[in-house]
């Protein structure tokens, strides 16, 4: 068993550093807050790096496991997601949800401290591994995808409204966060998709049945749905209603049930 | 060397006076060259556009002010006393953050604009062609194009529109990104919807389609902007094809509907629409704010969004001034440190005179020697008087950012050494 180590716990207080700095950027109106915040980020990421490289070479097998290896898996996608988008699209604004959002689920990780999984059999399995790595990946480009969907709900209402919130100057046009979140939200559901089908084939294979209806495979489906209806609204144009938000908040409800649930198999 | 500053601007002077003090391009010689041979007067620039007439001189001595206030007075047509109310004189420090703030557009008649920055480069330019710049005007003219840039650059002072046109432009950036490949419809040929439209072309909008009561008038419009004309009860198909549309025209009922809006988003394939009503009364129904993807501004939210944005670059200037102050410090060391170079050279020069020609007594004295001996003499010589001449040398240094405690160090050790 491998406890939490130090580039854990310096990756956390870095990154909630850089948290600080951005909603501070948001009372001073300072670009050169967000500007080091995104250096922290970066700097961050490399100890983060170390964590997740440090839990691959303990146990042999992908971070995937249980509650803390998810966690500290679905933060660092977050975070290769988030740079990408910040060096393609000079996006600062979503990391007014992400990066609070990376610190708690790396806060979780250390908190839980549960021990890494020992190898089992499942873990040699091809499908099974796929099965992690594409739901994870998936979860984390959907929640990307939501983080840009509320951008867009706030600088539309605040549009509409002839009103400025405190984010107003920060937030990118309302095309380029509808492209960034609509593109998200299509490759996380495709690739939560077969990560889905790759965890129901296995489960198939393993234990005879399609799925154990647990925590994570309720919340898994919910928020499959969920998902599925707010790309359905993406397409017919209604994306911008109370609806559609209320459902981007289940999504993001069952998605943490279902991280949650991991640590219960 | 002493910077000083004497002019006039928008808030010293009226209209009248202006504009018989400024200084058509071109004509910049008639008064640069006269006090450039005035020698008293090492430098001259001079920065003349329609809010201010200015003129920046490099002396040795205190007493320029006279030549360049009769030469403004005679290029005014004026006596000196009438004009002279109407100036105003900044010495060196003054003089210089007048630069640094003239160049950021922080003592514009709009704050932040960004002309100015321009017509400073170009006051430079034309100043080195003529050859009427000393090193401290160099200096000076490098610097306040550097602070002006990093003002810019680090408030972003000039970035919101403060006027209905560039809000419209603001907004309309705010909703789709770039405007190319956008389509505008221009309802009605009113001035500001005209201005508007003029402004959204300049920023890369690709298409414009004028509809207007008087066919006539749309057309000639049309052909302005490089776009089509087209018949006024044919806006109702327009909209399904816009992406902007600008309603100006003194209609005392809605020229836009909501319904004809509704059915316009329905039946197209485009995203969202934004719709600026420059009506008073309105032309555009309100209700249209209710329509998902529709986005309605009227001439009041319009102001009011440049209100908030001059506001903004108000908070703006607060910040550009704190770093033009540190910037005027440090030009003021780096000025101070160019004052004491010549004495420090001077210093060195005497000393080494004393010891060639001290040296040259020395051997004839001591009748032949070899050619290491010699250089084993150069060297003791050269080290004492480096020896001698390096506490001089450090205050000379550490004193030349206090302006008066430097020029008496240097005033001392001039005497002291017998130096020019």
């Amino acid at each position: 068993m491998v406890s939490p180590n130090l580039s854990l716990y310096l990756t956390i207080a870095i990154y909630a550093v850089a948290a600080g700095l951005v909603f501070l950027s948001l009372l001073t109106r300072r670009e050169q807050l967000q500007r080091l915040a995104t250096t922290l980020i970066v700097i961050g990421f490399v100890g983060h790096t170390i964590w997740i490289g440090t839990i691959c070479s303990t146990t042999h097998h992908p971070p995937l496991t249980n509650l803390p290896e998810a966690a500290s898996f679905i933060a660092w996608v977050l975070i290769v997601v988030e740079l990408a988008l910040l060096f393609r699209y000079k996006v600062q604004a979503a990391a007014f949800f992400v990066y609070p959002l990376v610190v708690i689920l790396l806060a979780t990780a250390a908190i839980v401290s549960e021990p890494f999984s020992p190898p089992n059999p499942d873990q040699t399995s091809k499908i099974f591994i796929g099965h992690l790595l594409l739901t994870m990946v998936g979860v984390s480009a959907l929640l990307i995808g939501l983080a840009f969907g509320a951008l867009y709900q706030m600088q539309d209402r605040a549009m509409k409204a002839k009103r400025r919130g405190a984010l107003y100057e920060w937030i990118p046009n309302l095309r380029v966060l509808d492209l960034v979140s609509y593109r998200a939200m299509v490759a996380g559901f495709a690739i939560y998709s077969a990560g889905i089908m790759a965890g129901v084939l296995f489960a198939y294979n393993r234990h005879g049945a399609l799925t154990t209806f647990g925590a994570k495979e309720g919340g898994a489906l919910v928020a499959w749905v969920a998902f599925a209806a707010i790309l359905q609204s993406h397409l017919s144009g209604t994306f911008r209603t109370r609806k559609t938000a209320g459902l981007a908040l289940l999504a993001f409800l069952a998605i943490v049930v279902s991280i949650f649930g991991i640590s219960r198999g | 060397m002493t910077l000083t500053l004497i002019g006039v601007n928008h808030r010293t002077a009226p209209v009248e006076l202006r504009e018989r003090l400024s200084i058509a391009k071109g004509s910049e010689a008639d008064v640069l060259r006269p006090l450039a041979s005035n020698g008293g007067i090492r430098g001259t620039a001079v920065i003349s556009t329609c809010n201010r007439v200015e003129i920046i001189v490099s002396s040795e001595a205190d007493n320029i002010i006279e030549p360049v206030v009769e030469l403004l007075a005679e290029r005014a047509d004026r006596d000196p006393e009438q004009i002279e109310k109407h100036l105003y004189v900044l010495r060196h420090r003054d003089a210089i953050r007048h630069m640094f703030r003239v160049a950021s557009g922080l003592d514009s008649m709009i704050i932040g604009e960004p002309q100015i920055g321009g017509q400073v480069r170009d006051s430079y330019q034309i100043a080195k062609n003529l050859d009427t710049l000393d090193s401290t005007l160099y200096a000076l003219y490098e610097q306040t194009l550097h602070v002006a840039k990093r003002v810019r650059t680090e408030t972003g002072i000039g970035e919101h529109a403060v006027s209905i046109p560039f809000a419209a432009v603001e907004l309309a950036k705010k909703i789709f990104g770039e405007l190319k490949g956008l389509r505008a419809l221009l309802v009605g040929a009113g001035e500001m919807g005209e201005l508007t439209a003029e402004h959204l072309k300049g920023n890369g909008l690709e298409s414009i389609v004028v509809a207007n009561r008087a066919y006539d008038k749309a057309v000639e419009l049309a052909g302005r902007f490089g776009g089509e004309a087209a018949q006024f009860d044919s806006v109702a198909t327009q909209l399904e094809k816009a992406d902007i549309v600008i309603v100006s025209t003194s209609a005392p009922n809605y020229t836009v509907t909501a319904e004809q809006v509704r059915q316009a988003m329905d039946s197209r394939r485009r995203g969202d629409i934004f719709l600026i009503d420059l009506s008073v009364p309105r032309n555009i129904d309100p209700a249209i704010s209710e329509i998902e993807g529709a986005y309605l501004y009227n001439i009041d939210d319009l102001s009011e969004v440049a209100e908030a944005n001059k506001a903004k670059r108000l908070e703006k200037a607060a910040q550009a001034d704190r770093i033009i102050e540190k910037e005027v410090d440090a030009f003021l060391k780096r000025l101070a440190t160019q004052d004491a170079v010549p004495t420090i050279v001077e210093l060195q020069r005497r000393l080494d005179e004393i010891r060639q020609a001290e040296l040259e007594k020395c051997l004839r004295k001591m009748g032949p020697v070899t050619a290491e001996q010699r250089q084993a003499i150069e060297a003791l010589t050269t080290g004492i008087i480096n020896k001698v001449a390096h506490y001089p040398i450090i205050r000379l240094r550490e004193s030349a950012s206090a302006p008066n405690e430097g020029e008496t160090i240097r005033e001392t050790i001039r005497k002291i050494f017998g130096l020019r």
